[in-house]
């Protein structure tokens, strides 16, 4: 029951904020989770476009969730294109709240934050304060 | 004295700046009529004759939409009762703002969201416009001041109003202008009071309204390269004006405190220096 990191990628696929809230995470270099960010967004568009019967008009949402031995990730696509990735530990439950709480909180301290730019890394201490406050208190 | 300060809402100083044209003259007529119960509504959406009221004409030059052809129309063809109908209808589905009864407080609040995406875009607006952290301080200290005078006015009107009263009280003292700002005045805008109001300890005339975690800026992280910026100028032009229009001319300004206070990492500082000339008063009338 951990949450080892949080990725949040813009919806032209770069990579806007990462942190992560666990030591056991190996510390990667910013370069590399760039370029594991631009491929999961990559891997996102296509499974978008292989889903077999697509309901017209609804928009689909791609990959929501991957596994691999103890740990796995949850995608979470906002309706505007961002998408946030939770890396966690397994198994782990109410991931779908934590994602909605994550959202909430980047469009309080995010959007509507005056010396934020739409789609550049986020710089804001408020965001980062929240979020820690978030984390710990599901790690506990 | 104060008889004359209680019956006026105009600030007696700065009325250059005073745009409130509409308010002031509908003050003096309603205090007039204070005997009655209920004060008559002063925009009444059932005004037969719209170019006898000075609002009213206001409006329907704002709206181009039909309505003030219509009422036009009215003045040169006569009566139509089709036309007042459709006219009368149609205020009631739109009530604008300039519409609504002056005394009535509810339902009138905004969600905080929109005010937080506004104000957002008010400071990246101002932001684009300015080449220092100094200038856009006063950009936005300028706003709140516009803001300030309305609520001021609003305030006074409404409380005058409400407390039905044949001599409106009104104060002019230092100290119960402060309080009132500290409750009243931040009650209107924020829903609560400030968190504390303090007089320095360094100089005389120097008083300090602190507030933990303002709404207007709870969103707002301010980057590191102008960490001397605070948002709040907004509220300090606009306890400015309030200080202005109550006769106690002032240098108001915000600042930020919370790396002293862990525990409220947003706590805000108004910082109000009075005009010497408010000390030499408040000396001559004494305690």
């Amino acid at each position: 029951m951990t949450i080892h990191g949080l990725w949040v990628i813009s919806k032209a696929g770069g990579l806007v904020f990462s942190r992560s809230y666990s030591d056991v995470l190996p510390p990667q270099p910013v370069n590399t989770i760039l370029t594991l960010a631009g491929i999961l967004h990559g891997i996102h568009a296509i499974t978008a476009k292989l889903t077999p019967t697509p309901i017209p008009g609804v928009p689909v949402s791609g990959l929501e969730s991957f596994e691999a031995e103890g740990w796995g990730g949850k995608v979470f696509l906002t309706p505007t294109g961002t998408k946030f990735v939770v890396l966690h530990s397994l198994p782990q439950a109410g991931l779908d709240e934590l994602l909605r709480r994550i959202y909430e909180i980047y469009s309080d301290a995010v959007m509507k934050n005056p010396f934020h730019t739409p789609e550049m890394p986020i710089n804001s201490s408020l965001f980062e304060s929240k979020l820690q406050t978030l984390m710990s208190s599901v790690n506990a | 004295m104060s008889q004359s300060i209680g019956y006026s809402t105009t600030p007696p100083t700065s009325s250059s700046r005073f745009s409130l044209q509409s308010i002031t003259s509908s003050s003096s007529s309603s205090n007039t009529t204070t005997n009655t119960p209920n004060p008559p509504s002063l925009y009444s959406t059932t005004n037969q004759n719209p170019s006898s009221n000075r609002r009213e004409s206001a409006r329907s030059n704002i709206i181009p939409s039909g309505q003030g052809n219509s009422s036009l129309q009215q003045q040169i063809f006569g009566s139509n009762n089709n036309l007042i109908i459709q006219q009368q209808q149609q205020q009631q589905q739109y009530v604008n703002i300039l519409d609504r009864p002056l005394n009535k407080s509810k339902n009138s609040e905004i969600a905080l969201s929109s005010w937080a995406f506004m104000f957002s875009e008010i400071i990246s607006y101002s932001q684009s416009r300015v080449d220092s952290v100094t200038d856009l301080e006063k950009r936005l200290s300028s706003l709140g001041y516009q803001v300030g005078q309305r609520i001021l006015s609003l305030i006074l009107l409404r409380n005058t109003q409400t407390l039905n009263l044949k001599d409106p009280k009104r104060e002019y003292r230092l100290i119960p202008i402060l309080q009132f700002i500290h409750t009243q005045i931040y009650k209107f805008i924020f829903g609560k009071s400030a968190d504390g109001l303090e007089k320095s300890s360094e100089s005389e005339d120097e008083y300090m309204l602190i507030s933990n975690e303002s709404p207007l800026t709870q969103f707002i992280s301010v980057p590191k390269d102008m960490s001397d910026l605070s948002c709040e100028a907004f509220t300090a032009g606009l306890v400015e004006s309030v200080l202005d229009g109550l006769d106690l001319p002032a240098r108001v300004t915000a600042h930020w405190v919370g790396d002293q206070y862990p525990d409220t990492p947003q706590r805000t500082v108004i910082l109000i220096k009075l005009d010497g000339k408010v000390m030499d008063r408040e000396e001559v009338l004494g305690k």
